[in-house]
């Protein structure tokens, strides 16, 4: 009896134990969250510059007045934006390969050396942000389309090697025993005993990063490489509000038409 | 004839350094279909795989026509794999390809890369292909995709593939443990007729000791890595069974 007792007493003393640990948790998030707030936004905002709500629904409504004489210069740049998405995608397919050949565990040529260097270019890849690629490319090959394309292949490159190095990763090995058992060499094996097996993960991946890699390459431009950013930015420049709403409406509507045809494709080929 | 001649085969696993294989020989001559039956982790597939150093082995010779197999050069080794055809357990064909191109992937030895690549197999190895496929009555089947067959095909699949390298030699790996009875049946008929009017000799791995009785001439008897038999199918003897199958017995 006594026994049961001092349980009872133990489990009450944990529970409450829990609850307090509980009630601190949600003090230090609301310490956080206000702390944020009086030190970034109270302090930090120039509340002179904001202005009266009068104002502020002025400004919006500038770039409500749609500036549609923008609209034929805006064709060659939405092209170049498709294209440059095509490319950079097509460019980031082909650095992938050897990548995911040396971050696959089971078929990298060397597991001491070759292996981390193809993970780190994968996560090297993916923490550098398009726009620092793309201003890195400017820098190196100057303006225009092409350091885009480099940009998005470089960004391409950490999603669709993971993606294929784990696919690879996770084929059934008994297609490569029994051509490695031909004597197939060991190209053979990939292209006869791997490649079939990952085919469509690989295809979907691709087609995933396309649709990702049209919304990076609208906003190329504003570093300098190409497309409908470098619209945007010059109609930005020149303080034409409705103009960038108008490139906002074509980028929107170009990132829909990549939705739709990705979403058939993806859909046809699986 | 000694077509295949193994002397004090020996194998380890990498990691812990046990032995498998303690110590195999035998000959295989023109004509035989030789058996390999033993309980399960006897190392009944580690000596199938010696052969053709898909395991390499730790000690030992194996040596095919005179050539000592166990020393050669990656690329000479892939030569001579040319000429050994393999059927496995599960098969192992690629589900998303066709049976056609399954079964001319046994050419993949004698073609060329960039051939291999886009499929630009000779027209006399598509002739052959078809050939085999009608030989292991699949020729209905040529288009389909490897996926869609039952398990009896697809070891039929299997066969023609092996049959494609013209070898000069048959490595079975339980050829029959994913079928069921009257196909396993079936596919050990095929397989030993198959080997009788093509003259390639078979060194099969099998634990249905029914079926190795009645398929093969010559029976090696294998427990945790030793021979405790090797001989013709007629002399063995039911001690000789009790004394493989010991380990299962207790």
């Amino acid at each position: 009896m006594t026994h049961l007792i001092t349980l009872q007493a133990e489990l009450e003393r944990s529970r409450r134990r829990r609850q307090w640990v509980q009630l601190l948790m949600l003090a230090l998030v609301l310490v956080t969250v206000l702390g944020s707030v009086q030190v970034i936004i109270i302090e930090d905002t120039d509340w002179a510059r904001v202005g009266t709500f009068g104002q502020i629904m002025e400004s919006v409504g500038r770039f409500m007045a749609l500036d549609w004489s923008l609209i034929p210069h805006l064709g060659i740049p939405m092209l170049e934006t498709f294209l440059m998405a095509c490319l950079g995608t097509i460019l980031g397919l082909f650095f992938s390969l050897p990548v995911a050949w040396f971050g696959a565990l089971n078929v990298t040529p060397s597991k001491r050396i070759l292996y981390p260097f193809g993970r780190f270019l994968m996560t090297l890849s993916r923490s550098i942000h398009e726009m620092v690629w793309a201003l890195i490319f400017v820098a190196a090959v100057g303006l225009g389309a092409l350091p885009g394309i480099l940009a998005i292949a470089m960004r391409s490159v950490g999603f669709i090697s993971k993606i294929t190095a784990e696919a690879i990763e996770n084929i059934d090995p008994k297609p490569v025993e029994a051509i490695r058992a031909v004597g197939g060499n060991n190209f053979q094996v990939m292209t006869y005993g791997i490649l079939p097996q990952i085919k469509t993960v690989v295809l979907g991946t691709i087609i995933f990063e396309w649709d990702i890699n049209i919304r990076r390459s609208a906003i190329m431009g504003l570093v300098g490489a190409g497309g409908l950013g470098l619209t945007f930015f010059r109609q930005m420049a020149m303080y034409n509000y409705g103009g960038v709403t108008v490139v906002i409406l074509a980028i929107l509507s170009l990132i829909l038409l990549g939705e739709i045809l990705s979403h058939y494709t993806r859909k046809a080929i699986v | 004839m000694s077509i295949l001649q193994v002397q004090n085969l020996k194998a380890r696993y990498a990691q812990t350094g046990d032995d498998i294989l303690k110590g195999i020989s035998f000959d295989v001559a023109e004509g035989d279909f030789y058996a390999i039956i033993g309980p399960s982790g006897a190392g009944k597939s580690t000596l199938i795989r010696c052969i053709n150093r898909l395991v390499e082995p730790s000690e030992g010779s194996v040596s095919l026509f005179g050539q000592e197999l166990t020393t050669l050069s990656a690329r000479e080794l892939r030569k001579t794999r040319r000429h050994i055809g393999m059927i496995f357990q599960e098969f192992n064909l690629v589900n998303r390809m066709s049976v056609m191109d399954n079964v001319l992937s046994g050419r993949l030895g004698y073609v060329g890369t960039t051939r291999s690549l886009f499929k630009l197999f000779p027209r006399s190895d598509i002739q052959r292909a078809l050939e085999l496929l009608d030989r292991v009555g699949l020729i209905d089947h040529v288009d389909k995709r490897a996926d869609q067959l039952s398990g009896g095909q697809r070891q039929r699949v299997g066969i023609a593939r092996a049959l494609m390298q013209d070898p000069q030699l048959l490595l079975l790996d339980e050829p029959t443990a994913s079928l069921d009875p009257k196909i396993s049946r079936d596919v050990m008929q095929l397989i030993r007729d198959t080997a009788r009017d093509l003259g390639i000799p078979v060194l099969c791995n099998i634990h249905d000791v029914a079926l190795a009785k009645e398929f093969c001439n010559r029976i090696l008897g294998l427990q945790s890595g030793r021979m405790m038999f090797d001989g013709k199918t007629a002399d063995l003897a039911d001690s000789d069974l009790e004394r493989i199958y010991e380990l299962e017995v207790l």
